[in-house]
């Protein structure tokens, strides 16, 4: 697919023509204290690309912090049910960091794994992802290790990279390439190669990833579930679930009945966390997960080792939000270096 | 820092405990330590970077730890309070832990910043604290420091939004709150949310809805709020777990006025002073009561 | 119409088992579905309470028996309450069949032994009934079943069908205390009383359901009568909600019980890790 070029100021007309069509923008942009979030703007002055992380990943996007999954009227013995959308008014998403286009295509497996997700795939369908290449990863940033970085396009329709008076635009995707069809007139021609060639290298630079790539890590906790590291990482979480809150890949979810009424409610699936003491509870108040760092065991195995066993990807972009959100100190990157320098210990030596 | 370390090696070599539970340096900034070995004391640090509160790691529920054994933690003169409200609501023996306290002149908000301690950075509570060196303590290390920069947003804060009408005031409440995604961080980093089963998670009834939309969201931070109400130490944690930046200090420090104007009653390390939602006195005002 | 929203059936009788368990029977509404439902003997369903609501159980009914299908559950919370309180006529909602089933097709041709204990009985009661609706496939049929006292045990006139019938072989026990007076069954826990009744491990498959307790003493027992780990089976509870191995919640390490079960075999689980 040919690359293309957008100025500033095509791109700021093309916002408007989006938002005049009545198709909505998301992107990061400032709220009220000054830090980065994900909203819808009116106007590409209104957001901040290639600025930062915004707080939450892309995933609320498409799985909702709460979803409605159907409603219900009760009549004397009978229940009516009303069901919600599955198809979604057009949404572009602008200036997606490479780490969440990445988480979005990653849940894509388990959305799809026998039963396709309607609610996500609906959302998934109706949503142009254009990401921007990122120069902002600081030393929570591990992108590199799970086979990302500051271009990757995994997940992107398409991807801005900087160039001097607006991007250089790589088409990524069939969808990426409609897209830039239906609003040809905004796009230029082909970049100057050496150009982007230049840009990418000075986003990418020389920095050293503080994790190497993680297939021994993979191979380690195969065979590890029963481990003594798991109690010793583990001490300082407090088991409050920010980490999956904010992680572009997690993706548990609980599914309540809420009344409304005497008569009428709504089922929906809200956000929720295998790092909660009561996640695996059984109603006869047997726990299998009773303990914090089983519970650890249980994300870093889940991302690591069961999503690539099953569908052959690591749950895990890199992002390094966990990190950074966590209130206890417990840091990603150091656990996976902990893990692979066992993996590479020889076999009987002193770990 | 000395002080603290051989204090801490000292402990655990003569077996009065046999974890310290402290600070030190990570990867990413300062962060909660569990010493066993007296040789590790030596990671212990304690300056500015300080922020968070070690008590919450004491609960009984966080049974991997309480599988160290008998602990020793290192306290604030805010943290210490946080003791003394675990030992006056009687979910701590007093005797079951070593308190260390450490005389403070006041902590960045953020511990993974790198910045010098300045009214820029200072964590919210410090102006004007009044406890810079704890008294609920088996031992007191460190020198005292110069007192926190003296500037205080927060009450400002609470003024302006006093001031603001009703409906400005709402709209204020329901984007920030509009943000929660109900992951209850602040519950689960707060040393005196330790109830074994929390009120937003009973089902039989369902007294606050679990979804987070924002009938479901400001049902759970103000029954949290009012839940603390008397009882909240003010260490900041909650609002420094907050993954999306809900400024629930606010909440917090507005009812610790509350407290203070119509109770009385300051948050403070004796455990002797009873909590005003535990205990009535006879003079208490009765005003409301029609 | 999304994956999520459960088929609407109507509860048409139902049977108070023992003081705090319940059979219901359902009806789909949509004639059409009532007409062509169908599903294999182990597998599960979340049966919705509107209001409350969804509870996973597995259908307690055999396929064979076509028009309806059955659940049985123990009171224990929010959503098994709401059920409870539902009447004949009421309306359910059912999202299923889900999860892997009991290989009987691979078992024709060989003895079956069924071992349950409890509101076990319930998943084993499904490939029972489909086993003795196609009695002539099999070779022998024995069935060992106990629980706490002679109140608890459940599908007691069901028992009593099986007990007549020539072709089968049963074994009803009650733990030691449970008895009643004119109690004519075993007294011992169900994994002594399979050591006692022996069922022959020669070309046979053991299904075993019931307290983990239960199922961790009676696998020896049945190792030790010469049944192979790999025909042995049994069905696994666990945490489950959406069924359908999205919401992260039911996995044992790197299996899901909702994709991957709810039935293993004791070969299948000793490779499990210990967090169940």
């Amino acid at each position: 697919m040919n690359a293309r070029t957008i100025t500033h100021a095509q791109l700021a007309a093309l916002v408007t023509d989006l938002v005049a069509a009545g198709t909505a923008v998301t992107a990061p942009a400032r709220a009220a204290d000054g830090r980065l979030d994900y909203r819808h703007v009116a106007r590409l002055e209104d957001a901040v690309l290639g600025g930062g992380l915004p707080r939450l990943s892309l995933k609320a996007l498409f799985l909702p912090p709460t979803e409605p999954l159907f409603s219900f009227r009760l009549s004397g013995p009978d229940v009516a049910i009303d069901s919600v959308p599955t198809s979604f008014p057009p949404h572009v998403v602008l200036g997606a960091v490479p780490c969440d286009a990445a988480g979005v295509q990653a849940l894509d497996k388990v959305m799809d794994w026998d039963y396709r997700d309607e609610l996500w795939f609906g959302r998934r369908e109706a949503t142009t992802i254009v990401s921007v290449a990122c120069s902002s990863r600081d030393e929570a940033c591990f992108c590199g290790a799970t086979g990302g970085g500051p271009t990757a396009t995994r997940g992107a329709d398409l991807l801005l990279v900087p160039l001097e008076g607006g991007f250089a635009v790589e088409v990524v995707t069939p969808k990426g390439e409609a897209f830039v069809a239906v609003h040809e007139e905004r796009f230029g021609s082909a970049p100057n190669e050496a150009d982007v060639a230049r840009s990418r290298a000075t986003l990418t630079g020389s920095r050293v990833e503080p994790v190497a790539p993680l297939a021994p890590v993979t191979a380690w906790l195969a065979d590890h579930f029963e481990d003594p590291l798991w109690a010793d990482v583990a001490l300082r979480c407090h088991g409050c679930g920010a980490c999956a809150s904010v992680c572009p890949t997690c993706h548990c979810f609980d599914i309540v009945d809420e009344p409304e009424g005497v008569t009428h409610g709504t089922r929906r699936r809200n956000w929720d966390t295998c790092q909660a003491g009561r996640f695996t509870l059984h109603a006869s108040g047997h726990n299998p997960r009773a303990d914090q760092h089983v519970r650890f065991r249980q994300r870093v195995m889940h991302k690591f080792s069961i999503y690539p066993a099953r569908f052959g990807e690591l749950l895990c972009t890199g992002c390094g939000r966990c990190s950074r959100a966590c209130p206890g100190g417990m840091d990603l990157p150091e656990v996976l270096r902990t893990i692979a320098e066992r993996a590479a210990a020889p076999a009987g030596g002193a770990a | 820092m000395r002080e603290l370390r051989d204090l801490a090696a000292k402990l655990l070599s003569e077996g009065t405990v046999q974890v310290v539970i402290g600070w030190e340096d990570g990867p990413r900034g300062v962060r909660p330590a569990f010493v066993t070995d007296p040789a590790a004391a030596r990671n212990l640090v304690f300056d500015e970077r300080c922020t968070q509160n070690l008590v919450p790691y004491l609960s009984p529920r966080r049974a991997h730890v309480a599988k160290l054994g008998r602990p020793a933690v290192v306290v604030k003169g805010c943290d210490a309070r946080a003791v003394a409200g675990l030992v006056r609501e009687t979910q701590l023996k007093r005797e079951d832990v070593v308190v260390i306290g450490v005389r403070c002149g006041g902590v960045v908000a953020d511990p993974s910043s790198l910045e010098a301690l300045s009214p820029a950075t200072v964590a919210d509570r410090c102006p004007g604290c009044t406890a810079r060196e704890p008294h609920l303590a088996d031992h007191v290390v460190g020198e005292l420091p110069p007192p926190p920069p003296a500037e205080s947003r927060r009450d400002a804060r609470i003024a302006e939004l006093e001031a603001m009408a009703p409906q400005a005031r709402w709209t204020f409440w329901q984007e920030e709150l509009g943000r929660c995604v109900r992951c209850h961080a602040c519950r689960e980093a707060c040393p005196m949310c330790f109830c074994e089963r929390c009120v937003a998670d009973k089902t039989q009834p369902q007294w606050v809805e679990s979804s987070p939309h924002p009938r479901g969201n400001f049902a759970w931070h103000v029954t949290r709020a009012l839940h603390q109400a008397g009882r909240c130490i003010d260490c900041g944690e909650c609002e420094r777990a907050c993954p999306v930046g809900i400024p629930l200090g606010l909440l917090n420090r507005k009812l610790a006025q509350v407290a203070s104007e119509q109770f009385g009653h300051v948050p403070t390390d004796d455990p002797a002073v009873p909590s005003p939602v535990g205990a009535f006195k006879k003079d208490d005002p009765q005003e409301f009561i029609l | 119409m999304n994956l999520y929203e459960p088929y609407l059936a109507r509860v048409t009788e139902l049977v108070d088992e023992t003081p705090d368990t319940r059979t219901l029977r359902l009806a789909f509404q949509e004639p059409e579905l009532a007409r062509t439902f169908d599903f294999k003997a182990g597998q599960f369903g979340e049966y919705t309470a509107f209001g409350a609501g969804e509870c996973t159980f597995c259908i307690a009914s055999s396929p064979t028996r076509t028009g309806y299908i059955e659940c049985s559950f123990k009171t224990v919370g929010k959503a098994t309450t709401a059920l409870r309180a539902l009447n004949v006529g009421d309306t359910m909602g059912f999202r299923g069949p889900y999860g892997n089933h009991f290989p009987l097709e691979r078992m024709e041709g060989s003895s079956l032994v069924f071992i349950a204990g409890g509101i076990g009985l319930a998943p084993v009661r499904s490939v029972i009934w489909n086993a003795l609706d196609l009695r002539d496939r099999f070779k022998n049929v024995t069935i060992v079943y106990g629980a706490r006292s002679v109140s608890d045990l459940v599908y007691k006139r069901e028992l009593a069908e099986w007990a007549a019938r020539p072709d089968v072989t049963l074994r009803q026990t009650v733990d030691p205390g449970g008895e009643t007076a004119d109690w004519t069954g075993d007294v011992g826990f169900v994994p002594a009383i399979v050591e006692k009744a022996a069922p022959s491990a020669a070309n046979a498959y053991a299904i075993v359901c019931g307290p983990p307790v239960m199922i961790k003493y009676t696998l020896p027992v049945l190792t030790k009568l010469g049944f192979a780990a790999d025909r042995i089976y049994t069905t696994l509870e666990n945490r489950m909600k959406c069924g359908i191995g999205k919401c992260g919640r039911c996995n044992i390490g790197p299996v899901y019980v909702c994709k991957d079960g709810p039935v293993f075999t004791a070969e299948e689980m000793a490779k499990l890790p210990q967090e169940f």
